[in-house]
């Protein structure tokens, strides 16, 4: 025997025949199987008839060898029919010649072991998209399972492998095993030509079956320029016909079409005010709304804008006892004021009309000497009091408010028990109360020089404490008081002072202010606030000083309307005109709480 | 505050859904209902057979893993099928060993063919699985295979005995196929057989019969409940 070395290493042996064997058995559908055999280098037994093939079934431990049932000497091949195959139980296949038994052990099987499908039919292919760069698309391929593989029954279970490649290459892509009969190959190349074939195998086995016919995929470049040439004329004529649509829009002046096109710029707007209102001329009412006099008024004006600024004057309305206590207590302090009653009110009850403006109510526009209630046969009961009743009582008050400025100025003014309120007010106007039906209107009672005695002593006190601080600046205010108080009262002592007077005094006050606010005390105050300007607020017919101590009428009797809108009060006998005069320089009434720009002028000293 | 309140109603809506939501989800999952309870959300025939089909499947890929993992580390030389000297335990189980023969086989038959083999598997794989965990050479990737293929015998043997039910509730088999719940009237025959068997032998034999069982529970399901999938 002569050995020698093949190219791969292996030494052979070239004088050993190969013994006729088994090359392969196979089964397609797990029904049947066929078993090839080769014999070897013995030529001899390659005729047919010179081999034989023997099979063992071990389905029992008696089984015997038997031959093949059927011979197809053709392909040397020993088919195994339906009824001879059964799974699951080991074969065991050899060949037999004349007396020579040529049998191998790797030849046992078990048919679901060698089961190789056929592979898969009616391959297709359907484009899915295309990248929007245009360079790559992805592509779907649907294909049946094999016709002789029992799928439907179940007998079966079949995955599959797709393999694709650019033609004229020859690596193939695989992706990954799976049971559908559809798959996705993502990522061809456009221009580029492709091959693809499935196989298949048995889930869970590993013999894979043949490759099925190839099928070719290729997708050439889309045109796309001329896509683009209409998209951009489309755009321009777009464009051309929106410009023309507006411009006929706007020259035929379709106001709705305007509004949806050119929005109008949206006007200065204050809630619950019509911008009808902001515009010249039209104050009275939109004062009337700023002071909270509408339906849903504005909340008020906070005084404490014009602390700073002596010419802004407040009507002040003391809301510590609520609205319906007021009322009536406006009522009964009205009415003892003008007939200068005791009034059993312990507490503070100051109606006064005073400057700031102190709560957010309605009335708070309006002074609340304003007593509406007031019956016009009082008007007339008042008005007599008011003539010589009443000095005798306030001249009582006036020795006490000299001896006041006497001590100092924290001394307290003795307030007659239950006397009437104490006013701390500069009012410049007044509100008509009532029109008497001889023609005189009345006015609701005066407020500034009105310093009646105080209720609590205490109260003052506290409140006179509080003061201290601005003692020096109440000096200095009640400087300018009497200067102010110079504006109403008539200088010849006659009480009341007519509008040429009124001129005149204006004119000398250097402070080039016609009005002050006498103090910018709160609400709480008040009462202490009076007692300071005990000393100054009077207003005397003679001298300043005992002008401010002489009782001021709580309403007076309008003469007449003069040519500049301000009312012309008849004077009573001895009293000293009404602070409550409604007239000032100004042509258009002050408006509380707000004043225009133009108003604004017209303050000049 | 409308925007509160509107935000208030939304959330409470989201809770409202996501309540009901979960509890129509949760009555997916529920088990399976036995007499057909009201309100109890039952599973179809055809739904029993595919998770049990699938189950089998998996089952039966495991071995495969499991047995040609064997036959790598341990055993070098490829074809092993002559050398199996015993037969295995189950051989004594009469299984068609064709697809016509399954086909032809009563239903009931092929039930409890089904039943005897899964059965007579438990206490094999549980033991196999044992001596693999002190085994040193096997890794733990293919011990944890061993445990989960037990297990999984177990799980199937539960899951096609509710099949059972189910097609005997619905009449499409009779009363005949027996208990096996009690498997020890099963082990009593061949209680000692599989304890002689080395473990390659144990996992080609347990190989060959999952997809035996694999193959029955198919072909049942698509001549029971030929819906989809078959």
């Amino acid at each position: 025997m002569l050995l020698w070395k093949t190219n791969d290493g292996v030494c052979s042996n070239t004088s050993a025949p190969l013994e006729p064997h088994f090359t392969e058995c196979i089964s397609r559908e797990q029904e049947t199987f066929r078993c090839w055999w080769s014999p070897g280098s013995y030529h001899n037994l390659s005729s047919p008839g010179a081999l034989r093939v023997f099979y063992l079934k071990k389905d029992s431990p008696t089984s015997e060898w038997k031959e093949c049932p059927e011979y197809i000497h053709s392909n040397r091949e020993c088919f195994f029919d339906v009824n001879h195959t059964s799974v699951w139980i080991p074969y065991c296949m050899q060949l037999r010649g004349e007396n020579v038994t040529y049998f191998n052990e790797d030849d046992c099987f078990t048919v679901e072991n060698i089961v190789r499908p056929d592979p898969p039919v009616s391959l297709s292919w359907t484009l899915l998209n295309i990248s929007p760069s245009g360079l790559s698309y992805d592509v779907m391929v649907n294909w049946e399972p094999p016709p002789s593989a029992d799928v439907d029954a179940g007998w079966m279970r079949i995955e599959y492998e797709i393999q694709y490649r650019e033609r004229n290459t020859t690596n193939w892509e695989a992706l990954e095993m799976q049971p559908h009969t559809q798959q996705t190959i993502y990522g061809l190349h456009i221009g580029k030509d492709y091959e693809v074939h499935i196989r298949c195998r048995m889930v869970a086995f590993t013999k894979f079956g043949e490759f099925s016919d190839s099928i070719f995929i290729e997708v050439t470049e889309i045109p796309t320029k001329e896509s683009t040439i209409p998209f951009t004329l489309v755009l321009v004529l777009g464009i051309v016909g929106i410009l023309i649509l507006i411009m006929l829009i706007v020259i035929t002046q379709q106001h709705r079409l305007m509004m949806v096109l050119l929005p109008p710029v949206p006007a200065p707007k204050i809630k619950g005010i019509d911008s009808e209102l902001l515009k010249k001329g039209k104050l009275d009412e939109l004062n009337f709304i700023l002071t909270g006099g509408g339906m849903g008024g504005l909340p008020t004006y906070a005084p404490d804008f014009y602390q700073d600024e002596p010419w802004v004057e407040f009507i002040e309305v003391d809301g510590e006892d609520g609205d319906s206590g007021e009322r009536e207590d406006n009522r009964a302090s009205d009415t003892q004021r003008l007939l200068g009653l005791p009034h059993p009110v312990s507490h503070h009850m100051n109606m006064g009309c005073s400057n700031a403006i102190s709560f957010p109510d309605d009335d708070s526009g309006r002074a609340s000497c304003y007593n509406p209630d007031l019956p016009e046969q009082d008007t007339l009961m008042l008005m007599a009091t008011l003539l010589p009743g009443q000095p005798e009582e306030e001249e009582a008050s006036f020795d006490v408010e000299e001896r006041a400025p006497a001590s100092s100025e924290r001394s307290l003014v003795q307030a007659q028990t239950g006397g009437p309120q104490t006013w701390v007010n500069t009012d410049f106007y007044a509100q008509v109360s009532n029109v008497m039906p001889s023609g005189g209107v009345v006015l609701s009672p005066g407020q500034q020089l009105r310093i009646q005695e105080s209720t609590s002593a205490t109260e003052e006190e506290t409140q006179k404490g509080k003061e201290d601080e601005d003692s020096k600046e109440t000096e200095e205010q009640k400087q300018k008081e009497l200067q102010f108080q110079l504006l109403v009262v008539d200088p010849e002592g006659s009480g009341y002072t007519t509008e040429s007077n009124v001129r005149q005094i204006s004119t000398p006050p250097s402070s080039g202010e016609g009005y002050q606010t006498i103090h910018p005390q709160p609400v709480e105050t008040k009462p202490a606030a009076t007692m300071e300007d005990n000393q100054s607020p009077y207003i005397l017919p003679d001298s300043p000083q005992s002008q401010f101590f002489s009782p001021v009428a709580d309403y007076t009797v309008v003469q007449e309307l003069d040519s500049h809108h301000s009312l012309l009060l008849n004077p009573p006998p001895n009293q000293s005109p009404p602070p409550c005069l409604p007239q000032h320089p100004l042509k258009a009434p002050m408006p509380v709480g707000y004043i225009t720009p133009d108003l604004l002028g017209n303050l000049s000293p | 505050m409308p925007g509160n309140i509107r935000s208030v109603c939304a959330v409470w809506a989201m809770l409202v859904c996501l309540v009901f939501c979960g509890k129509l989800t949760t009555v997916d999952a529920a088990p399976l209902c036995t007499n057909a309870q009201a309100g109890c959300h039952v599973l179809s025939l055809a739904n029993l057979f595919d998770r049990v089909i699938q189950h089998s499947a998996r089952m039966h890929g495991i071995s495969n893993d499991l047995h040609s993992e064997f036959e790598l580390y341990f055993l070098p030389s490829k074809n092993q099928i002559g050398r199996v000297s015993r037969n295995c335990h189950t051989s004594s189980i009469l299984t068609p060993n064709g697809k016509e023969n399954a086909q032809r086989m009563a239903r009931e038959e092929l039930t409890e063919v089904i039943l005897k083999l899964l059965v007579a598997w438990r206490d094999p794989l549980w033991h196999f699985h044992q001596s693999m965990a002190h085994h040193h050479d096997f890794n733990n990737f293919s011990s944890n295979k061993s445990l989960e293929m037990s297990d999984m015998v177990h799980e199937l043997r539960k899951g096609v005995q509710k099949v059972v039910e189910k097609m005997q509730m619905l009449g499409i088999i009779s009363n005949s196929v027996s208990n096996l719940a009690s498997p020890e009237a099963l082990l009593a025959s061949d209680s000692a057989e599989w304890r002689l068997m080395k473990d390659y032998d144990l996992l080609y034999c347990f190989r060959r019969d999952s997809n035996k069982v694999q193959n029955y529970l198919k072909i049942l399901k698509c001549r029971i409940v030929p819906e989809h999938g078959c």
